[in-house]
């Protein structure tokens, strides 16, 4: 069993992919079938010059294929995008050049490019951007919205399986767009929980000396000002929420696997590594770049 | 003049599509920088839309009208020039754009607010939008000198209802040009005064919307479709029945379902938009009227294929262009229509999908036809023959590299890749398929040489071609080849569609229509 919108989706393309390629079909058979029929032989043929009663008759079977697609079109639209009066979204995510923010309403979690969700439930989604138009699209979870600064839209996310999906944005919004790209973890009701509670934990202190130094350059080189270490759900974000950072397996819109390796090239020179990104390059001594890998890396 | 300016565009839009087929060949490519790609595939839409379809079509329109009406000149040809040199100003605006810090980067479509001065800091979008606005002048001018001329110059004895279909599609067309292109120029002169003195149009942080432009862009861009449309099918309507030697099928049909299209063409829009987030109520409309612009243009196909029923087929390279217009035009009218289905666009709008259905209708469609119609007119034109052989060669490399590059790209779109990317990463199918498409590329590239070299050599040799050499029934045919200056001494007398038909044949003419 799969997510009912995307069976009316893959049945409404079976269904056109049928009558598509029966008609395509019958347009190469006879284009084949007179070009070797009635190849030039010398002859002048009879000049007849239509015949009215096919071509209406035509133009009904035409209607009728298309009234028959445009009222399965029109229940499919119905039973996919139906939103409740005064929505309140579950979850809303805020397009960015070239990553997207979550903030979970009734959790408070605050994350960014790794989706969780509970597995079996419909989860409704609001969407926003905070530059330029961006679009929502998890191919096997749903339909595709665009997100629209200034604006919020709606729509169901679900999914009857367990597992991650991948997704993109799919309007062209800037130089990175190719690399913005998304992942959705689907859990178990249980894992979905305790990913919470996690997330929900302030961010996390230690005595180890080099963390401590880290935390230090993180705060001093100014990395604040874009991106928050608070679960505070008013923190405004210009780059992504780090609380919890070394718990996503993945960075930069799901470019790099998050590991100390790919962390530092991108803290050495980010436009090197994903030119055009907002980030700035800091141009970190080694005994910082060192500091900060070991701070990130041990935010769970 | 026209013709010359599409063919060096289009060689400039070919060789931009070269470089960005290189650079997608393979998963995480790197061969350009994201900034450099999305320049060139801006450029590579607009150049291949504004400087080498629309001056192709007006070009062709311009030479001919004149000529299948019985005139002597368009009714304007000062406008007519004026209209050319505001084209050719218009482009070399929009290419000198790259020696002034950089290329427009926000697509052909400009997108605000990503077109706007916070988010494309260089000149590049300010030269796209006054590029655009002059060739839009420019198309307009010419639609005004379309519609003149086929209203006031046509021969005293031709009636409209014996307008050659060609003529007949470019005088609906000129309408649609009418009516659309203000649309466009209202909307970039918008967006000019956004970007020049900080007006807020389309930005939404300070109270304006950026939906606003995606409704002043798609008003004017789906009637553009059949605006670009349009004449190939009109070129078409004339290169079947003669090859065919019968006349069209359902003349009347083929003419009245333009009116259809034309008309429908302005209530369509929206499908561009479905993902945007608007209602059900305007979706299911736009969906409903998408749906119905469907059946004029399969009545179209009909009817061509009717035309060769019982006929005498010729096949030439005109011919054939016309026959592979036909299947892959049907193939990218058929993805179209899918796109009217609501939920299926959600799925697949800004996909691969769509790309592969553009270039079925732009390039399998309107760039087949102008290929058969310069094919079948350029003797008249010029005098002279293209080699058929090397026609041959150009016709069966390009279709197959054609099909070898778009038909997999359908598939690219249902496996998730969204167009406009300047990379991807490394999914299953994902390579192979776009390496194969990158390989059909290179069978377009070397048809196209070939087609150079054939116009070069023809043009080299002495002047051959009779006035009537494929014994074609419309006006044109009937002067010299090339025509002289002042097209006609004297004309046969008309008084059905196909007066050079009546002139041979005064045992079995057609019905007298006057």
């Amino acid at each position: 069993m799969q997510f009912p919108d995307i069976e009316i989706t893959e049945r409404l393309f079976l269904y056109f992919g049928i009558v598509a390629f029966i008609i395509f079909v019958l347009v190469v058979f006879f284009i084949n079938r007179f070009t070797v029929k009635y190849r030039d032989k010398g002859e002048i043929p009879v000049q007849s010059g239509g015949n009215e009663k096919f071509e209406v008759g035509m133009i009904i079977i035409a209607v009728c294929i298309t009234t028959f697609f445009l009222v399965m079109t029109l229940m499919g639209m119905k039973s996919i995008q139906t939103i409740p009066d005064n929505p309140k979204a579950d979850l809303n995510i805020i397009g960015h050049q070239w990553w997207w923010e979550a903030r979970y309403t009734e959790s408070g979690v605050l994350t960014a490019n790794e989706i969780h969700i509970p597995v079996g439930e419909k989860i409704l989604l609001g969407l926003t951007s905070a530059d330029v138009i961006h679009s929502w699209w998890i191919p096997d979870l749903g339909r595709k919205l665009d997100m629209i600064p200034g604006m919020k839209s709606y729509m169901w996310l679900y999914s009857e399986k367990e597992g991650e999906f991948l997704g993109a944005c799919s309007e062209f919004c800037g130089a990175q767009h190719a690399r913005m790209r998304i992942r959705v973890i689907v859990q178990s009701r249980e894992d979905f929980e305790a990913w919470e509670q996690g997330q929900l934990k302030e961010a996390k202190f230690s005595s180890d000396a080099l963390f401590n130094r880290g935390k230090q350059v993180f705060e001093e080189r100014t990395c604040t000002n874009c991106h928050s270490i608070t679960v505070n759900q008013d923190s405004a974000d210009i780059g992504p929420n780090l609380t919890h950072f070394a718990s996503r397996k993945h960075f930069l819109s799901d470019m790099k696997e998050n590991n100390k390796e790919n962390l530092r090239a991108w803290l050495k020179d980010p436009q090197q590594v994903k030119s055009g990104a907002k980030m700035p390059n800091f141009i970190f001594p080694e005994e910082e770049l060192e500091a900060l890998v070991h701070y990130l890396s041990n935010l769970k | 003049m026209y013709l010359w300016l599409a063919l060096f565009f289009f060689i400039i839009g070919g060789l931009e599509a070269m470089v960005l087929r290189a650079q997608l060949a393979l998963p995480n490519n790197e061969l350009i920088s994201p900034e450099t790609y999305n320049q060139l595939f801006t450029m590579h839409g607009t150049t291949m839309i504004f400087l080498v379809l629309m001056p192709a079509l007006i070009g062709l329109g311009t030479y001919l009208i004149p000529l299948m009406i019985g005139a002597n000149e368009m009714a304007f040809p000062r406008l007519n020039a004026f209209s050319l040199w505001m084209t050719f100003m218009g482009g070399t605006l929009l290419y000198f754009s790259f020696f002034a810090g950089g290329g427009p980067d926000a697509g052909w479509f400009n997108y605000a607010p990503l077109s706007e001065n916070n988010y494309s800091s260089s000149h590049g979008v300010d030269y796209y939008l006054i590029g655009l606005i002059l060739t839009g002048i420019g198309s307009i001018g010419a639609a005004l000198n379309f519609v003149t001329t086929v209203l006031t110059l046509r021969a005293p004895d031709m009636k409209l209802n014996m307008l050659p279909l060609f003529v007949w599609m470019m005088f609906i067309n000129g309408f649609l040009i009418l009516a659309a292109f203000p649309l466009l120029n209202a909307g970039l002169f918008m967006m000019l005064i956004d970007r020049q003195f900080d007006a807020h149009f389309f930005i939404p942080s300070s109270g304006g919307s950026a939906i606003l432009w995606q409704h002043f862009f798609w008003a004017f861009g789906h009637p553009e479709v059949y605006i670009l449309a349009l004449p190939a099918f009109g070129i078409i309507s004339e290169v079947i029945p003669v090859f065919s030697r019968k006349p069209i099928f359902g003349y009347k049909f083929v003419a009245s379902s333009t009116v259809a299209i034309a008309l429908l063409a302005f209530g369509v829009w929206v499908h561009h938009m479905f993902a945007v987030g608007m209602s059900n109520t305007v979706n299911g409309f736009f969906a409903a009227s998408s749906m119905l612009i469907g059946i004029p243009t399969g009545i179209k196909v009909i009817n061509w294929i009717g035309t060769m029923y019982k006929g005498s087929i010729r096949m030439t390279v005109s011919m054939m262009f016309a026959l592979a217009f036909l299947i892959d035009f049907t193939i990218g009218g058929l993805s179209g229509a899918s796109f009217a289905i609501v939920p299926i666009d959600w799925q697949l709008t800004d996909t691969y999908y769509v790309v592969a259905h553009i270039h079925y209708v732009f390039l399998g469609g309107t760039a087949f036809g102008i290929f058969a119609g310069i094919f079948y007119w350029f003797p008249k034109i010029t005098g002279r023959h293209l080699s058929e052989k090397l026609g041959k060669w150009h016709l069966w490399l390009f279709v197959f590299g054609f099909n070898m590059t778009f038909l997999l790209q359908h598939m690219l779109g249902i496996l998730g890749m969204p167009r406009r990317i300047y990379t991807y990463p490394d999914l299953p199918y994902w390579k192979i398929l776009n390496l194969i498409s990158s390989i059909g590329a290179i069978f377009m590239f070397v048809a196209i040489g070939i087609f150079l070299y054939n116009i070069f050599i023809t043009l080299k040799k002495p002047r051959s071609a009779e006035d009537n050499p494929w014994e074609a029934w419309t006006l044109e045919w009937s002067t010299p080849s090339p025509p002289n200056l002042k097209n006609f001494e004297q004309l046969p007398p008309i008084h059905s569609r196909r007066p050079l038909w009546d002139l041979n044949n005064p045992d079995n003419p057609d019905k007298r229509l006057n």
